[in-house]
């Protein structure tokens, strides 16, 4: 039986913790509303603010849409949540056909790069697309 | 979560309601509603997100399209919108230029254009 509150169960697992949570998914646009739950839930388990976790829903809901348009048939999408004390750093993967990344020229990028703090991308040699954020909890000094 | 779309002619405006969420694939019910009505005539369309829970860069997309469809037959797309997370995602995009952003559907109707 435990005696943790909400609060303090928080405290006592994110705090400490490093945990990495990984969702694959098919890379199909009906799954993304998915992804955005557990994304928000994810982030109010690091105590970020409303608008912070709103951010992310949509931050991660763009990147993985940029994916999609690329993404091979039958493939799937890769989401990875490393739960930091005082930020989340998530990556979405998925194998395409020619493995260019994504443009920066789209209002997709310019949503993305406005809510997620830092962003970046990148290409493996089996033709994986990478998208990585790292959105950090407001008040945190780093 | 879904998207819900209801259409009901004011005057010469029409009014699009939309609910629920615009993402990748929800959007294309969306475009296809703005291209029917402007393929069946109706030119000055209102459209009301206050019921809207998501958006994102899609749906911008979609309505950028329908403003551009518009706009072939000198027509009009305005926005009901007050919540501040979706005006945010407008403003990111700079779209707040764009669009014509009303506080009610009564205010986007009485709007001359």
């Amino acid at each position: 039986m435990t005696q943790d509150t909400g609060a303090s169960a928080a405290a006592a697992h994110g705090a400490a913790s490093n945990d990495v949570v990984t969702i694959k998914l098919p890379a199909a646009g009906a799954y993304l509303s998915v992804l955005r739950t557990a994304t928000a839930g994810l982030a109010a388990r690091l105590d970020f603010t409303l608008d912070e976790i709103e951010d992310l829903r949509i931050a991660v809901d763009e990147a993985c849409a940029m994916l999609l348009t690329q993404a091979l048939p039958g493939a799937d999408l890769e989401c990875q949540f490393a739960l930091g004390p005082d930020s989340m750093r998530i990556s979405v993967s998925v194998l395409t056909q020619d493995g260019q990344e994504p443009s920066r020229d789209t209002f997709a990028w310019t949503v993305l790069s406005a809510l997620a703090g830092e962003v970046d991308s990148s290409a493996g040699v089996d033709n994986r697309v990478t998208i990585g954020l790292l959105k950090r909890r407001s008040g945190s000094s780093s | 979560m879904d998207l819900s779309l209801s259409t009901r002619t004011e005057g010469d405006r029409t009014v699009v309601t939309v609910g629920g969420e615009i993402d990748v694939y929800t959007a294309p019910k969306l475009r296809e509603q703005l291209i029917d009505l402007v393929s069946s005539g109706n030119y000055h369309l209102v459209v009301d997100m206050e019921s809207v829970d998501f958006l994102d860069s899609t749906g911008l997309g979609v309505l950028v399209g329908g403003l551009k469809r518009v706009r072939a037959h000198e027509g009009s797309l305005r926005l009901v919108c007050t919540q501040e997370r979706i005006l945010k995602i407008f403003r990111i995009t700079g779209l707040t230029k764009v669009f014509p952003i009303h506080a009610s559907v009564d205010e986007a109707l009485k709007a001359s254009d």
